[in-house]
């Protein structure tokens, strides 16, 4: 079955600098002086014409450098933006950790900033109530869970953040580098609950950039490069050619470098 | 607009943490705490008395519970315009990375604002007390005003929130119209006042009828009018769908332009 598909999606962004939009009140008076320019010249595709398909049950890793599209492509399948072209199809109900506490205020406590979290990750308030035990437990924070949030350190916003979100227990996970949080410790308790939720059969979806993650977690991996999917098969496959490619443009710019010296 | 009240009905839940969120949020870490509601609206119609009553001699008995019949639902009306103005840009973080519908951020602040406002109702009635002013059967359609206003805000907050991310602007702007608003509304001052050369201006101010309701119930213990009550409640229903058409227009673009 299929969990996810994409159809040919492309999606562009507005360069600001290029044409600026209207932003202000003297923009908008001044708009007509500036309708000379093109307004196609300031257009960026952040991913064109992405095909894709995921199966029930998957892991499928994202790899690729900064800007290729890897978060624009989570934030699709998310249904945080919409797609300028194609179409995206998700069956089942979507948990996007693409940040770690969103929506937590810190002059609230630990423990109702779970409450808000957790129904900002589409939890009804029973199953929160029913899980702030545990959620609490994970987090390791059960000293600190009634002190306000703004007195916690990062490693523990994120604890905290994290907990709620593996508990939210979706169909599908989409995770945009947020598995290296906190110690050693915590993070193998992480490990522990994603070999649990790929056990109960979820779909999992995972940018990042340590590639022996990639190679671990997952089942197949995909390549971004410039907005376009350049390469889709098993991970070990992937990883290569993509280290392959980095290796390639290192020795590319090493070469005249290393001409000019012989000179 | 039946597919939004819906999607509000789903996440029920989601405006319900979040304005609890808000109330919480606000007076946490402050001595006073939640009796600032109670102070701020005291404080304000303390100084309207003195300026007013006192200095200017305006001539209205039972000056401070006048005052007071227009000075709370303005408060909800102006925090609630002016927050949720603001209420897409400061929710940036949640929009970018969370998938919700947008439309709930303003009405949260509308939500949170008119909580304040009904907790802050006792007040009234303890300074009706004092003064002796007796309680009136038309007390029994507060709730309907109350209603009213509700939509009426809402609607106007789909506008403000949603055209103030591309047009940053309206962040200055809805605070001074509020400011000249406020002054053209009879609050200060009783509608029977306005000299008949400016009556239009009241005439054409939908917040001139809701505050002269809330006083008619509350203050002089009378019927509202019912053809300036039906135009408003008209209005707001109008406001409050083309509002949510207008939100539902630009809210696919929020996450890429706050």
């Amino acid at each position: 079955m299929t969990a996810i598909e994409l159809k040919g999606v492309s999606k562009k962004f507005r360069r600001h600098s290029e044409r600026p939009p209207i932003t202000t009140l003297k923009s908008y008076l001044l708009r007509d002086l500036w309708r000379h320019r093109k307004p196609t010249e300031g257009v960026n595709w952040a991913l064109k014409d992405v095909d894709l398909k995921v199966e029930k049950g998957m892991t499928l890793g994202i790899i690729g450098r900064n800007g290729a599209g890897k978060s624009t492509l989570l934030k699709l399948i998310g249904r945080i933006l919409r797609p300028d072209k194609g179409t995206v199809t998700v069956q089942g109900k979507v948990a996007s950790i693409i940040e770690l506490g969103a929506g937590f205020h810190p002059e609230l406590t630990g423990r109702e900033n779970v409450m808000i979290n957790g129904i900002v990750l589409g939890l009804s308030k029973s199953e929160i109530k029913a899980r702030l035990d545990e959620i609490v437990d994970f987090s390791e924070l059960q000293d600190r869970i009634d002190d306000p949030v703004r007195t916690y350190s990062t490693g523990m916003y994120m604890r905290l953040g994290f907990s709620v979100a593996v508990h939210v227990d979706p169909d599908i996970l989409l995770l945009d580098e947020v598995l290296a949080v906190g110690d050693a410790g915590f993070t193998r308790k992480c490990m522990g609950r994603m070999k649990h939720f790929k056990r109960m059969g979820r779909t999992i979806i995972l940018v990042s950039h340590n590639l022996a993650t990639i190679r671990t977690w997952c089942d197949e991996a995909t390549w971004l490069h410039e907005g376009t999917l350049r390469m889709s098969r098993s991970p070990m496959d992937v990883v290569d050619a993509y280290l392959a490619a980095i290796n390639g443009a290192d020795a590319a710019l090493a070469e005249p470098a290393a001409g000019g010296l012989a000179r | 607009m039946l597919e939004c009240l819906s999607q509000a009905y789903r996440h029920r839940a989601l405006v319900q943490v979040l304005i609890l969120r808000e109330l919480k949020a606000r007076y946490r870490g402050t001595a006073l705490g939640f009796l600032w509601s109670f102070v701020n609206p005291l404080i304000l119609m303390m100084i309207y008395v003195l300026v007013f009553s006192v200095y200017l001699r305006v001539d209205v008995p039972h000056y401070p519970v006048f005052l007071l019949c227009g000075i709370l639902p303005w408060a909800w009306f102006s925090s609630a315009l002016n927050e949720s103005t603001h209420s897409i840009i400061s929710n940036a973080g949640l929009i970018k990375k969370v998938y919700l519908p947008s439309e709930i951020f303003p009405l949260v602040y509308v939500g949170s604002h008119a909580v304040h406002y009904l907790l802050s109702v006792p007040i009234l009635f303890f300074f009706m007390a004092f003064f002796g002013i007796p309680l009136s059967w038309w007390l029994l359609t507060f709730p309907i005003i109350v209603f009213i206003q509700f939509m009426f805000t809402y609607g106007l907050a789909l506008f403000a929130s949603s055209l103030a991310v591309q047009f940053r602007d309206l962040l200055h702007i809805v605070p001074n119209i509020l400011m000249i608003a406020f002054f053209l509304t009879p609050i200060l001052y009783p509608a029977s006042t306005v000299p008949a050369t400016y009556l239009p201006l009241l005439e054409l101010n939908p917040l001139a009828q809701l505050v002269m309701s809330y006083q008619d119930i509350l203050f002089y213990g009378r019927m509202p009018s019912p053809g300036g009550l039906t135009m408003l409640a008209a209005l707001a229903c109008v406001l409050l769908v083309l509002g949510l058409a207008f939100f539902g227009a630009r809210k696919d673009v929020f996450a890429e332009e706050v």
